[in-house]
């Protein structure tokens, strides 16, 4: 309980300090912001421009793919703010300041999360305000099953996010040097999230339903709020309601990976 | 002081070129990850054109074969185009070194061109591969010798374009230090208005205006409208002089901003 109570304690700090370097370094948060903004904008854009020619990809309309970005850009930007840290462990364990952390007596993996930089909730704001918007310009209707379950999908979504991130950063356990595995898993998200899985051929969906499920941080919740039932043979619209469990059971996975990396890693020798 | 105008030889150039490649043919697992990353969008590409193509009527200029051969040749034309051939200049202009550049007997422009190009040729070898492999994956059209003379040109061109705008970029770190966020934004405003990931004849009419009025469609779009033959062989010198008056522009752009930049550095360093 005390242990709890310290890491709260700790974890109230992390924010403190964020928000204090946030707003000493002004300028460079109005640039930051301005890049976020762009990145979604640019490719929204690049949707409705698309779909202004094509009215129709696979029966979705720009109304439903809004409404798919908006699920994951939402779930991506909650992991973005609270885990985004967990990227930062490789380059902590190259320059040497990870094991600065085995030493101390809290959680190694809490304290690499808190270890503050500039974070700021810009991004989480932006994709709040995104996600009500395509909400309401998707026509989805929003009831009680909506209020309960859209945040534990969004909430399951963020954790897929992190196990990967989690994933990753153990990577660096053994190879020091992650940067371009990364790159390709933020790609491959970015890519793949954007349109409904239901265009790839039947290896690709399989694998982004079960091997890397990024179809369940948008496409699948998506087409059950969306009432898409019935979509080329694929699996019921429901499963959806799955991406808690989902999120849960590979932050798990990912964890479970990260102890035995952990067990084994002896620093880089500095 | 007074600088004794040294007489103009290519070889060191050629030397800095090579070095350049040599220095970029030491990360291979970044070669791997760069060709895998336009080999899995040249999939996702077709796919989404493919599923676009077959509910709606298609645009009687760009039939189904010619986007995916836009797309693929756009993915390839990539690997060239989005290095940041002149990141050393931002770099060094960070760590002060640039102080040292002037006083060698180089012209520093030069050298950063000399620079770029060697780490853009190492990438252009990429090419190869990358199609080679692509070819697995898609069908692309290949049209006669004139167009594809001409398509070289273009690229060429292109590509100086590509050289002024991000040196324009990386010399405003002559005045402020953190342009991250801003070369991050432009290189998403080149891909979408450089028609790179979309054709601009498909976008709506007003759209189309404004991105044939900026300098991006220079750089990705004139070529790839070559190579897909909506641009037509009696509109290539009009094409190839639109593209060669942008080139002009920016270069003199660049000459300024260096110069101004340049004294500024001699000023700060007395």
């Amino acid at each position: 309980m005390r242990h709890l109570r310290v890491m709260l304690g700790v974890y109230v700090q992390y924010w403190r300090i964020n928000i204090l370097t946030t707003l000493e370094y002004r300028e460079n948060f109005l640039l930051w912001f301005g890049f976020t903004f762009i990145y979604h904008g640019s490719a929204v854009l690049a949707l409705w421009i698309v779909l202004n020619r094509f009215p129709s990809m696979n029966g979705w309309t720009f109304r439903d793919m809004a409404f798919l970005y908006g699920l994951w850009m939402l779930a991506h930007a909650l992991h973005n703010t609270f885990f985004s840290t967990v990227g930062d462990i490789p380059e902590h364990i190259r320059d040497g300041e990870f094991d600065r952390l085995l030493v101390r007596p809290l959680d190694t993996l809490f304290q690499a999360i808190a270890t503050p930089g500039q974070v700021f909730p810009d991004e989480l704001i932006l994709a709040l305000i995104t996600f009500a918007a395509a909400t309401w310009y998707s026509g989805v209707q929003v009831d009680a099953t909506f209020l309960v379950f859209v945040p534990l999908i969004v909430a399951g979504g963020a954790l897929i996010d992190l196990a990967f991130n989690l994933f990753i950063s153990t990577v660096a356990f053994w190879f020091v040097r992650v940067d371009a595995l990364r790159w390709i898993v933020i790609q491959l998200e970015q890519e793949f999230t954007r349109y409904p899985i239901s265009i790839y051929s039947r290896g690709v969906r399989l694998l982004l339903t079960f091997v890397v499920p990024f179809a369940f941080m948008n496409y699948f919740p998506a087409r059950f709020f969306l009432h898409k039932a019935h979509e080329n043979a694929m699996l019921p619209a429901e499963i959806g309601l799955l991406t808690p469990a989902i999120g849960l059971l590979f932050v798990a996975m990912a964890y479970v990976f990260w102890r035995f990396g952990l067990n084994r890693y002896s620093g880089v020798g500095h | 002081m007074i600088i004794a105008k040294p007489r103009f030889r290519l070889e060191p150039y050629v030397q800095f070129a090579q070095k350049a490649m040599a220095r970029e043919a030491t990360y291979r697992f970044d070669v791997f990850t760069s060709i895998a990353s336009v080999l899995v969008r040249v999939y996702l590409l077709r796919m989404v054109w493919v599923a676009l193509y077959a509910r709606n009527a298609a645009p009687s200029e760009l039939p189904l074969h010619a986007i995916i051969t836009y797309s693929t040749v756009a993915l390839l034309m990539g690997l060239v185009m989005d290095i940041d051939q002149t990141r050393a200049l931002h770099d060094r202009l960070h760590t002060g070194d640039i102080a040292t550049d002037f006083m060698k007997p180089i012209v520093v422009p030069f050298y950063f061109f000399a620079d770029g190009s060697g780490e853009v040729l190492f990438h252009a070898v990429l090419i190869v591969p990358s199609l080679l492999l692509a070819l697995f994956i898609v069908h692309i059209d290949v049209p006669g010798p004139l167009v594809i003379g001409t398509f070289f040109v273009s690229f060429f061109l292109g590509y100086l374009v590509g050289f002024c705008i991000n040196f324009i970029l990386n010399c405003v770190a002559f005045w402020t230090l953190e342009i991250h966020a801003v070369q991050l934004i432009v290189t998403w405003v080149t891909d979408l208005f450089g028609g790179e990931i979309i054709p601009l004849v498909i976008f709506p009419v007003f759209l189309q205006r404004i991105a044939f009025a900026l300098p991006f469609a220079a750089m990705f779009s004139t070529p790839l409208l070559i190579y897909v033959g909506v641009i037509r062989p009696e509109r290539y010198a009009a094409a190839l002089g639109l593209q060669a008056g942008w080139l002009a522009v920016l270069a003199v752009v660049a000459t300024l901003m260096w110069r101004a930049g340049a004294k500024r550095v001699i000023v700060q360093g007395g």
